[in-house]
């Protein structure tokens, strides 16, 4: 019950905040449009309500735009956490390739890999394809580098009684190992969804067809008269990257149900 | 007074000795324990094995490649050297974007983060609402920056403020709040007032959450500085980068990734040795 009361007021407090700053928002609005008059304040800081009633017009292109971003993404998404997942299990299975290629793999936290989006759109040319590339590596670094850091921090004592069941290498890594660096796995995919997302809509600026990121620069084209469509973009960007981390968020709840975190309120009733 | 003549010649000579072998063996600790470690001689063959087969065109027969997709290694060191002076000045404006976001947004966010550890009741939904924005995709944020701020410096500046602040916030709240019960209550048995239970305590225990944070922000700043050039900007590494691939030339567009990412470790590899100055206790 105490838990309960307790989630309950966190959320609470959350909505609580965010009806705060929807109030601001409009507040702000209200002073910029009818006290300051302030030059072209449609583009710079709209009403609030006015977006959501654009978006509740618009809500088919906006949908079939942004279901392209989000697939293409998702889809990169997918593939880079398939693929980042088998190159830690071979680096935490072979030495020498750990040896090899964690310094790149490594370092790779510390430079701007969606510089390399624009680069990627230029060598293939195919706007579909470099969405899915792109967005692709950009998961698959810190999915290996997180996964990677489960695999090798399993406590030695686990390990042992493993070995003491003498269990075979391979059912080392079904049984143990891979569910023991599923915590890490997820943290990993929590990093890389929403930058999965702007690795998509980069490559969508640079020159796709279709997406999002087309929308975003139609309207931001046509300035004062499309302004309220432009928000409105944003705000489905914005809310697509959320959603994304969300869902990443309950898969790992689901998925992972063991973590003391989950059951932190339990713990301390 | 002769045998100490030769007492001292004797011990200048085992001196030397020493320090030869001292010589010797710090020789063979740099040969045999760290330059022919395997941790260290394999990726450094991996890379020389990869740059030269990138350099004889393996790369471009495997993937069907052209020239003018994917440049060599040598052309692109040839495009650096030769636009050198462009090149310097764009990561001096691309730098100051990076180094002023990352201080601003730094600094906001622990700010924010440490209001909310004095309030936690109606703080903590606060932090919550600032780490969603750690989801939304810089390239959303870099338009609207941009009609706040004109297409100025100052416009990418916020976007790096904005793309740092959210981590900070949360890890920095993390610090402030996980700390030992035990602590607290020596504090309290001590009489302490909130304000020196929060610089003892808190803010010590919270800097290596603070470093951990700092060291995210390093890569996601100079993503959000180049990313926000992507859009709308005359200067800087991100606005050559879009701008020479649009007009094909990809040596030039390659040097930008390659001193971004050179800038990346410099200011990763600062905020570790700032770190370590900072928590000596951290490590030992």
């Amino acid at each position: 019950m105490g838990s309960l009361a307790k989630r309950q007021n966190h959320f609470v407090s959350t909505l609580l905040w965010m009806i705060f700053l929807v109030a601001i928002w409009e507040f702000t609005a209200w002073i910029l449009h009818s006290v300051v008059h302030i030059n072209s304040a449609e583009t710079k800081w709209p009403y609030f309500h006015d977006l959501v009633i654009n978006i509740f017009q618009n809500i088919p292109v906006l949908f079939e735009q942004g279901s392209i971003t989000f697939g293409k993404a998702a889809q990169g998404f997918i593939i880079g956490t398939l693929a980042g997942m088998l190159l830690a299990l071979i680096m935490s299975f072979s030495k020498s390739v750990k040896y090899t290629l964690s310094p790149y793999i490594i370092s790779s936290q510390m430079i701007p890999v969606i510089g390399l989006a624009p680069i990627i759109f230029g060598i293939l040319r195919d706007p579909d394809l470099s969405r899915i590339v792109t967005a692709g590596y950009i998961t698959f670094f810190p999915v290996t580098i997180n996964m990677l850091q489960g695999l090798e921090n399993i406590k030695p004592q686990q390990l042992e009684l493993m070995r003491s069941y003498a269990t075979p290498s391979w059912k080392m890594y079904t049984k143990f190992k891979i569910i023991a660096a599923l915590p890490n796995l997820f943290s990993g995919m929590k990093i890389a969804a929403p930058l999965a997302v702007t690795a998509s809509v980069v490559v969508e600026l640079m020159g796709a067809p279709n997406g999002i990121g087309v929308l975003m620069l139609s309207s931001l084209y046509y300035g004062e008269a499309q302004a309220h469509m432009f928000w409105s973009v944003i705000l489905i960007c914005v809310f697509i990257g959320i959603a994304s981390f969300i869902f990443i968020l309950l898969l790992e709840r689901i998925i992972t149900s063991w973590q003391p975190e989950f059951h932190r309120e339990r713990n301390e009733t | 007074m002769k045998p100490t003549s030769v007492n001292s010649i004797e011990s200048k000579q085992t001196v030397e000795a020493e320090s030869k072998l001292k010589k010797i063996t710090t020789y063979n600790w740099i040969f045999k324990d760290y330059l022919f470690k395997k941790s260290v001689i394999f990726p450094v063959v991996f890379g020389i094995v990869f740059l030269f087969f990138w350099e004889i065109k393996v790369f471009h027969m495997i993937f069907n490649l052209e020239l003018y997709q994917l440049p060599t290694p040598i052309t692109i060191v040839q495009s650096m050297i030769e636009n050198w002076l462009t090149l310097m000045f764009y990561s001096a404006y691309t730098g100051t974007e990076i180094l002023g976001g990352f201080i601003l947004g730094s600094l906001l966010g622990w700010i924010i983060a440490m209001l909310a550890s004095l309030f936690p009741s109606i703080g903590k939904g606060g932090v919550t609402v600032i780490a969603s924005l750690n989801a939304i995709p810089i390239v959303a944020l870099s338009p609207i920056m941009n009609n706040w701020f004109g297409d100025g410096i100052g416009s990418r500046i916020a976007i790096v403020t904005i793309s740092t602040m959210a981590a900070m916030v949360v890890n920095a709240y993390k610090g402030f709040q996980s700390i030992d019960g035990n602590y607290l209550d020596l504090m309290y048995s001590y009489a302490s007032r909130k304000s020196q239970i929060f610089m003892l305590l808190r803010f010590k225990h919270s800097l290596p959450y603070i470093f951990a944070a700092l060291r995210i922000n390093v890569s996601a700043s100079i993503i959000a500085a180049l990313v926000g050039e992507f859009f709308i900007s005359s200067k800087g590494l991100g606005f050559l980068l879009s701008d020479q691939i649009q007009i094909g030339n990809m040596p030039l567009a390659w040097s930008c990734i390659v001193i971004a990412s050179l800038m990346g470790i410099l200011f990763y590899n600062a905020v570790e040795v700032t770190e370590r100055l900072c928590i000596p206790w951290k490590n030992s």
